[in-house]
């Protein structure tokens, strides 16, 4: 019953790790199953880490976002360790931002996410661009990036809520 | 002035520098590593190569199973609707079955009287040969990313795949082989932007280049003459022009849509493809 309780506690406090591993394994961009539903694609994996590099930094280790950046490379056929640095830019630009800022709130995180979603894309695109001879969807990548930013909010209440239980113990 | 200055330089170097409780790396290591990464695999060395072969057969069967939960998810949802849709669709396939049998007979005598035209002729055998097949293999992943629509597929080189060879779905082709590692491969699909295919539209003899923009109902042609217009419900084949794939493979088709424009889309729909057929396309020759 007690080794039970502690992996249950394990999972429950690698489940940043394990859903980050988990989308870039499956190449998540939103619900593929409902017809039209792919219209509201959006990054959760920036999302993700944009949330716990800002708030709770020892819960997500800048490793296993490199590590999973390069599976998404994999899984997406882009060239080798440009997620990577796409997702380091990110996490590079909310701990900046948890460094010059004295008392956060969910509205200014959620428009310093604006630049952040930026950062990270134009990095993606300038990798992809030299480094490669990939053609890229503008449209998608935009409307993706639109709904990643609308759906902050709702990725910020489940994540600190969940993150609530171990800040009470 | 200074101090704001200097404000920014430390918050920027902590940034990058600091490691947190549980990091054993900086920012700034892990920067400099995906960079020489990209690096790396841009100038493509031998061992690089083969260690991303080796990593990507590994991801792609790890992807297979996460991406189990999603395709039960689909399953599920076609299973739904295929329900609902049981009924209607068996009155419809009946009447199909009916016109089709009438139709047998005229293209069974239209086949063999091609079959004649063409011996005469001397012109090659457009089907596709159970000979060419070089394997059946069963997909693994579909990507439909904005970066890349393609396929990853269970076969590689150990079944004999290479880069270069043709891909089929239904007797339809689908993609070209960008990627082969030793037990997987990755194909890169007709609908997809990076794919440009030499062909020709039925009835004419113009030739244009077929290239995907996403879509598969949504195809576009280039370098088509400015006084040539394009006509629904045609066959758009490939022409085998710079030895591209062999000729007359059926890719698209031209059709009307809501708005009555003529628009292409490919003969099947990529995605949908479960199992396919390797055949040798451009490598035969």
């Amino acid at each position: 019953m007690f080794a039970f309780k502690t992996i249950k506690e394990i999972l429950l406090r690698s489940l940043p790790i394990l859903l980050l591993y988990f989308l870039c394994f499956n190449n998540f961009e939103g619900i593929k199953e409902i017809e039209n539903a792919i219209l509201f694609s959006f990054n959760l994996q920036l999302i993700i880490i944009y949330i716990y590099t800002l708030k709770f930094p020892d819960y997500l280790g800048s490793s296993h976002i490199f590590f999973s950046g390069i599976i998404n490379d994999v899984v997406l056929g882009t060239p080798l360790g440009s997620s990577s640095l796409s997702y380091l830019s990110m996490c590079f630009f909310s701990s900046y931002i948890r460094n010059v800022t004295l008392r956060s709130k969910m509205t200014t995180e959620w428009f310093t996410f604006i630049p952040a979603i930026f950062f990270s894309n134009l990095i993606f695109f300038v990798v992809i661009n030299n480094f490669s001879n990939l053609a890229y969807y503008y449209v998608e990548v935009l409307r993706s990036s639109f709904f990643t930013f609308l759906f902050f909010p709702i990725f910020y209440f489940i994540f600190i809520k969940h993150q609530r239980q171990f800040k009470q113990e | 002035m200074s101090d704001s200055r200097d404000d920014f330089i430390i918050a920027l170097r902590y940034a990058l520098l600091k490691k947190g409780a549980k990091q054993k790396f900086s920012l700034f290591f892990l920067i400099l590593f995906s960079i020489l990464i990209i690096t790396l695999d841009k100038l493509s060395v031998p061992p690089v190569n083969s260690v991303r072969s080796v990593l990507n057969d590994l991801v792609y069967r790890f992807s297979v199973v996460t991406s189990s939960t999603e395709k039960i998810l689909i399953y599920l949802s076609s299973a739904s609707k295929n329900h609902f849709t049981v009924y209607s669709e068996n009155k419809n396939l009946r009447e199909e079955i009916e016109l089709l049998k009438k139709n047998n007979y005229d293209s069974s005598y239209l086949l063999t009287e091609n079959e004649n035209l063409k011996l005469s002729l001397g012109l090659e055998n457009i089907k596709l040969q159970e000979e060419e097949i070089v394997t059946n293999a069963k997909v693994m992943v579909d990507q439909n990313s904005p970066y890349l629509k393609s396929l990853s597929i269970n076969k590689g080189t150990k079944s004999g795949i290479i880069k270069g060879m043709t891909v089929f779905s239904k007797n339809y082709f689908i993609g070209t082989v960008i990627e082969a590692n030793y037990y997987s491969a990755r194909v890169l699909l007709i609908n997809d932007l990076n794919s440009k295919i030499p062909t020709v539209i039925q009835d004419s003899n113009v030739n244009t280049i077929l290239a995907g923009s996403g879509d598969y109902k949504d195809f576009r042609l280039e370098y088509l003459p400015d006084d040539f217009k394009l006509e629904p419900n045609k066959i758009i084949y490939t022409s085998g022009r710079a030895g591209f794939l062999i000729s007359g493979l059926p890719v698209a088709i031209t059709f009307l849509n809501k708005k009555n424009e003529v628009k292409i889309k490919a003969l099947t729909d990529p995605r949908q493809a479960s199992i396919v057929q390797v055949a040798k396309g451009q490598v035969r020759n």
